[in-house]
């Protein structure tokens, strides 16, 4: 599934206040409630359930939180970038800036592995990063997000 | 007296000619020559026009040694092709071998009418002869030279030459008899017999892989023996095939193919037996077609011989490709490489002895003539294959390196089989540090020092693993000492999961597979199981679809652990490559789950 489908342009906040990643979290599933037409509190237990099992901070100032959400009828996509780097107990101690927030189906299978996949390579492209913190523009944000496919599919 | 002298003289040239076909294959690597031609030629020099002066033109002898010697060598072939290999290939390559065959001899008999200046039957017999590719010749060729072509490309060219014969030989047969008995119009009978030969060729083959895979797990013989009555059976079967007019050169095929692709005990005793047996028969099947060629004879038909072969290489040949692909997806690059990797071999000139058997008239004249198109395209595709792979672009990127096995003979048992591998860099054995839960690594033997598996550690590119694992699954060892497939560009993307996380807990948040058993099992104790408690960062298991790779170890223990999903098939990758991927996954990377299925 292309991130374009997924990522819809409200999803994009592209100056986030959070302290904690706890705050973060409560924000973005605040957002992905508001949005999905669900109980924040739902999607925030999901997350951290999944940051439970070990940090979704994946290295380089990124985290991609995720969790399967019942009920939920597509891959659900939300992104963030913070205003102040946060210490997200990422694998490589750096504090995290841009969060991509995932929920699944319960029965997504290898769409939501491959959608995960995706979005870790796609933020893990310095180039990319670099674009995506130097703006504060959501359109931009969301352009960069869902165009940049194509070109690394091999 | 005479005769004992005599077959003393036989066996002294024989075993002489064999010797110098060994020797001079070291010629053929250092000049890059066509190992094949190289072999053809010292025939043709100890032959009759040659200082050997050997005056040999025994067509019947060579029909017979040829035909021993193609069915070993085909049988190898299917021994060695992977049925995940063929899929997507087999559908173009049929059609190739059959619809393209008759098509290949229908147009270079139309074009030998003016060339040789014979009628239509014997012209279209012509072409029957210099039809089909010859498996002995691309096996070898796209082999030895290490080329790698793309799968599909690979497949369908070597399963074509493979299972093109049939049409071949019984186009060949039925036109010599149809030219001997003077009948005019064939017709039917024609289509009814190659049928037969097929539908009767594959049967045979497949029950005969099944029969002899089932006989050799059955039977225990003295090590040593399973070979033998494999390389027996192979020919037992081509020629009892043959014999109930059925496509013998199809039927070793296949059933070489069924027995590579299953579970047999010692195949690889089996596979390696093989490979010298084959070296062996090309040698002495090409020294002994170069015995059978007279130079003198030859002289008066190079010219047209040589324009049905310019003719057969540019225009018949790539005209049938380019029909029998139509319905499929092909680039025109790959048709026009399959075009070019049109092979001719042995089959040729062996087609070309059945008229001469027949003593048909114009005998002399199809042999000379598949002579010399047999000639150019040894020449011609043994120098260019490998740049014309590359200039069609359907070579990959590195020659294709295989793991290096050797195998050592345990007496007294029959559970283990010793095995031993040079690690190489960017395999699996030393990228991920695992091996398969059912080997067991005995030794290391690492810059001249033997040590043990302690000792050792984890292994590192230049040693020398020795390995004990059940003789069903030696062969799924290979994966792990094999150059990896290509390095995938990027790694760190992984999700960090703590040590302590069950693998039915990460499993179920992405719907991966896990065994039941393996559910409660955290990711430490996983790593600690597969790794005899000595876990590196960088080892990593295969869950489902994706991997755990270590990444912190604490006296020990793995604490933190990453989820990759670098394995899996991304959307925009063709079908064939994300197919390829799954077969990958489970003969390779997939495997290091420690399944033991």
């Amino acid at each position: 599934m292309p991130l374009a489908d997924l990522l819809a342009r409200e999803a994009v906040f592209p100056s986030l206040r959070a302290s904690s990643k706890k705050q973060a979290l409560q924000e973005l599933a605040q957002h992905a409630a508001t949005l999905l037409g669900r109980d924040p509190r739902e999607i925030f237990e999901t997350l951290l359930q999944r940051e439970r099992l070990g940090s979704t901070g994946v290295g380089n100032g990124i985290a991609i939180p995720h969790g399967k959400l019942p009920k939920l009828d597509k891959l659900f996509g939300a992104f963030a970038r913070l205003e102040k780097p946060i210490d997200f107990e990422a694998l490589d101690g750096e504090p995290v800036d841009l969060v991509f927030l995932l929920l699944a189906p319960e029965a997504a299978g290898a769409d939501h592995l491959k959608s995960l996949a995706r979005v870790a390579r796609m933020l893990r492209d310095p180039a990319t990063a670099d674009k995506l913190r130097g703006t504060r523009d959501a359109g931009a944000i969301h352009a960069l997000l869902t165009a940049t496919q194509a070109s690394d599919a091999a | 007296m005479g005769t004992v002298f005599l077959s003393d003289l036989i066996l002294l040239v024989g075993s002489a000619l064999v010797l110098l076909g060994t020797v001079s294959s070291l010629l053929a690597a250092r000049f890059g020559a066509p190992i094949l031609l190289v072999f053809l030629l010292l025939g043709v020099l100890a032959g009759e026009a040659g200082p050997g002066q050997i005056h040999f033109s025994d067509y019947w002898a060579t029909y017979l040694v040829g035909s021993a010697a193609l069915a070993v060598i085909l049988f190898d072939g299917g021994l060695r092709m992977r049925a995940s290999t063929m899929r997507g290939a087999l559908a173009p390559a049929v059609l190739l071998s059959t619809v393209g065959v008759l098509l290949t001899a229908g147009l270079v008999g139309l074009a030998a009418i003016p060339l040789l200046g014979l009628p239509p039957l014997e012209s279209l017999l012509v072409g029957a002869i210099v039809a089909s590719t010859d498996a002995a010749a691309v096996l070898f060729l796209v082999r030895a030279q290490g080329l790698r072509l793309g799968r599909r490309v690979g497949a369908v060219i070597e399963i074509e030459s493979a299972t093109n014969d049939p049409a071949a030989v019984f186009l060949t047969v039925a036109l010599v008899e149809i030219i001997a008995s003077g009948a005019a119009n064939p017709g039917w009978a024609l289509t009814a017999g190659l049928a037969q030969q097929m539908v009767l060729g594959a049967a045979m083959g497949v029950a005969g892989g099944f029969g002899v895979a089932f006989v050799v797990n059955r039977l225990d013989l003295p090590s040593g023996l399973h070979p033998a009555m494999v390389v027996a059976a192979a020919v037992l079967i081509y020629a009892a095939t043959a014999m109930m007019h059925g496509s013998g050169f199809l039927a070793v095929y296949l059933a070489g193919l069924v027995l590579g692709n299953r579970p047999v005990r010692s195949i690889a005793a089996i596979t390696s037996f093989h490979d010298t047996v084959t070296w062996l028969c090309q040698i002495v099947m090409f020294v002994m077609l170069g015995l059978l060629l007279s130079p003198q004879r030859m002289a008066q038909y190079v010219p047209p011989a040589l324009a049905i072969a310019a003719f057969l290489l540019l225009v018949g040949r790539p005209v049938a490709v380019f029909l029998c692909l139509w319905p499929f997806r092909f680039s025109w690059r790959e048709k026009a490489f399959i075009s070019w990797a049109g092979l001719r071999g042995a089959v040729s000139i062996f087609l070309a002895t059945i008229p001469m058997l027949a003593q048909l008239p114009g005998a002399d004249v199809y042999f000379n003539v598949a002579f010399v198109v047999v000639l150019v395209s040894l020449i011609l595709h043994g120098w260019s294959l490998v740049f014309a792979a590359r200039r069609f672009g359907v070579a990959l990127a590195e020659p294709l390196r295989e793991a290096r096995r050797f195998e050592i003979d345990l007496p007294g048992q029959s559970e283990h089989e010793l095995v031993a591998y040079p690690v190489t860099a960017d395999t699996l054995a030393v990228s991920s540090g695992l091996l398969p839960l059912w080997a067991r690594l005995v030794l290391v033997v690492r810059k001249g020092q033997v040590l043990s598996p302690q000792e050792a550690g984890v292994l590192r590119a230049g040693d020398y693993a020795y390995l004990l694992a059940p003789p069903r699954r030696v062969q799924r060892l290979d994966p792990f000492f094999m150059p990896e497939e290509r390095p995938r560009g990027e790694i760190g993307a992984g999700f960090p999961f703590a040590g302590n996380v069950k693998l039915g807990d990460v499993a179920d948040l992405y719907g991966l597979f896990v065994r039941d058993q393996d559910r409660v099992v955290t990711i430490a104790e996983a790593f600690a199981d597969r790794t005899d408690d000595r876990p590196l960062p960088g080892m990593r298991f295969a869950v489902g679809t994706a991997a755990i790779e270590a990444v912190t170890v604490e006296e020990g223990r793995v604490t933190q652990a990453a989820l990759r999903f670098e394995a899996l098939g991304e959307e925009g990758v063709s079908v064939p490559r994300r197919l390829w991927e799954q077969v990958r996954r489970r003969f390779g990377k997939g495997q290091d789950l420690g399944l033991p299925s």
